[in-house]
């Protein structure tokens, strides 16, 4: 499956070195976002639900040594750069680009509008820093760093556990970090921008959803479902207390609506609202 | 939206959140097995089916097999097992799965080969295929299905299953990818495939239970378990073996940790496809050869 679709791979290319190590690299494998599902099926859907552009995947060899495998992804954006490698945070900081994590042989970073994922087949010390040294390099190679997603600016510092926030555009992706419901009742609809962070107080995790809608239209209509399919007894506070004996409570601030699940108690949720209200820079009653 | 949604809170309502994602929608009105019977499965292990390298020892897994369809027709002899389910003049397509990093195997599928043998069916009238179902001659005129799959995590499915295996009979598999594959079970009311399948083995001898990275598999997240599911109901197959990964996960994450993507699409074909039977009350689940760490 050589090159056959619309940015040009030969720049990516050119960020990833030919050998490593005693390993040489074999053929480059490029696929976009119709072709993926021909390197790794079904779940190419996580990388088309961050509006994947382009794929250069190449692996090096080396005979008595496992195989190592550069998928090196154009995401288009560095925001949906970022959000690809939201999607599994599992590991330790490898320090490598814009962020990183390492584990079990496998290496995840990102920079600029690029994801890159570094896999050897097996681990041993020898392919472990193989691994690290190509994903310094290529992270080297990238010639500038981009922006993160604007909604984490909207996220309140206290509490919250800044290397476990998620950014996503579908219910798919929501339900995979934190299950609301099964149907999209936040009309997310690949259209909308989110980010899910989590937060511990005393002891208490709760988790806050931000979400950005392309318009204000939508983002009422959003709200309204959400209301109706996940809390429809509550006021207009937004406040539920729900069979867990927690909180969730809801607001819209504009073209964002905000959600906060699982809170300690009814104060708590109020002042998550409130706290990311503020940073958005609209206060005072939301609801409509 | 026209029907209900089911949220968070209609958990937090009955239960601890926890098991979400493994039991979705068997709270839902049960189709399947008619009142009173089970779906039979068979859940075969050995410690020694799998070598010092972890390559399956095809005369173990020949037998594991031979014992698995003895217990699920009900006779003392493999051949007359598969005489029951396949008969000589059948043209059979034994559906494998070829993903690399942790295939069918060739222990498996020529363990099926032989048995689908036994009852009479030469060799030129029996095929073993996975992407290619769709242009294979012997899949084009198949009277019989024989579905066999290793049992993984899967990113977007939420798991790899014996239903999910027939999404190389549509010639499109991304048209089934809505809902996180909420419909695979469509698939097997196509006409080339409906009514066909004999057997499903879900393999389970080194099972993938989590996943991590693009291609979602490494190798620590799997583990020796040394057995094969079979049943001739994919659904109960599917089920079974979900409740095994989600045991594991249980084992080694130290707490439950549902599959972040939902396997709906067990549930679903079961209340929504009436495909085969998902729920643990509705299942005969014989245990054979080893129980230690069998997990469930």
């Amino acid at each position: 499956m050589i090159a056959q679709s619309r940015p040009s791979a030969g720049p990516m290319a050119g960020f990833i070195p030919r050998t490593i190590g005693p390993w040489l690299s074999e053929a480059d494998h490029v696929y976009d976002a119709e072709t993926i599902f021909q390197y790794i099926d079904g779940a190419g859907e996580v990388y088309r639900s961050y509006n994947m552009k382009l794929l250069v995947s190449r692996r090096f060899h080396k005979d008595g040594r496992a195989d190592i495998v550069v998928d090196f992804f154009d995401m288009g954006s560095s925001e949906d750069a970022f959000g690809v490698f939201s999607h599994d945070l599992d590991g330790d900081d490898a320090k490598i680009g814009q962020g990183s994590n390492y584990k079990a042989g496998l290496l995840s970073f990102w920079k600029d509008r690029y994801f890159g994922s570094v896999y050897a087949e097996e681990e041993t010390p020898e392919t472990r820093a193989a691994v690290l040294d190509l994903g310094k390099r290529i992270a080297a190679a990238i010639p500038r760093n981009g922006p993160a997603p604007k909604l984490l600016a909207f996220l309140p510092p206290e509490g919250l556990d800044a290397g476990r926030t998620s950014f996503f555009h579908n219910h798919s992706i929501l339900n995979y970090h934190f299950f609301v419901a099964d149907g999209d009742i936040l009309l997310l609809e690949q259209t909308a921008s989110a980010v899910l962070a989590s937060y511990e107080t005393a002891g208490v995790k709760s988790r806050l959803l931000v979400v950005r809608y392309p318009d204000e239209a939508k983002a009422v209509r959003a709200y309204e479902s959400f209301s109706r399919n996940y809390s429809p007894e509550a006021g207009r506070a937004g406040l539920v207390r729900t069979g867990d004996r927690k909180w969730t409570a809801s607001a819209r601030a504009g073209d964002i609506v905000i959600v906060v699940f699982n809170a300690e108690s009814e104060m708590a949720a109020m002042n998550r609202l409130a706290a990311v209200e503020s940073l958005i820079g609209e206060p005072g009653p939301p609801h409509t | 939206m026209s029907r209900k949604m089911i949220s968070r809170r209609d958990f937090l309502k009955v239960a601890s959140i926890a098991p979400l994602a493994g039991a979705f929608v068997p709270s839902l009105k049960a189709v399947g097995p008619a009142a009173g019977e089970k779906a039979r499965v068979v859940l075969v292990r050995d410690a020694n089916a799998l070598d010092a390298s972890g390559a399956p020892r095809p005369e173990v897994i020949q037998r594991m097999l031979d014992d698995a369809v003895c217990a699920l027709f009900d006779t003392k002899d493999p051949a007359a097992a598969w005489k029951s389910t396949i008969r000589p003049e059948d043209i059979v397509g034994i559906k494998t799965n070829s993903w690399t990093e942790l295939p069918t195997t060739s222990a498996v599928e020529q363990a099926l080969k032989r048995g689908v043998m036994s009852a009479g069916v030469p060799e030129d009238k029996l095929a073993i295929d996975d992407r290619g179902v769709l242009r294979n001659p012997v899949f084009k005129n198949a009277t019989a299905l024989i579905n066999a799959r290793p049992a993984r995590t899967h990113h977007w499915a939420g798991m790899g299953t014996c239903i999910k295996n027939y999404i190389m009979f549509v010639p499109a598999p991304s048209d089934y990818h809505a809902d996180t594959c909420a419909d695979l079970a469509k698939i097997w009311s196509l006409p080339h495939v409906k009514g066909k399948t004999r057997l499903n083995v879900l393999v389970v001898l080194t099972p993938l239970f989590h996943s991590v990275g693009p291609h979602g598999y490494n190798k620590e997240y799997t583990w020796p378990y040394g057995g094969l599911i079979v049943s001739r109901d994919p659904v109960a197959a599917d089920a079974t073996g979900l409740r095994v990964l989600l045991a594991k996960r249980r084992e080694h994450f130290g707490q439950d940790r549902p599959l972040p993507m939902t396997p709906h699409h067990i549930f679903l074909a079961d209340t929504r496809h009436h495909l085969g039977a998902s729920s643990e009350d509705r299942i005969e689940l014989i245990r054979l050869g080893r129980q230690e760490g069998s997990l469930i």
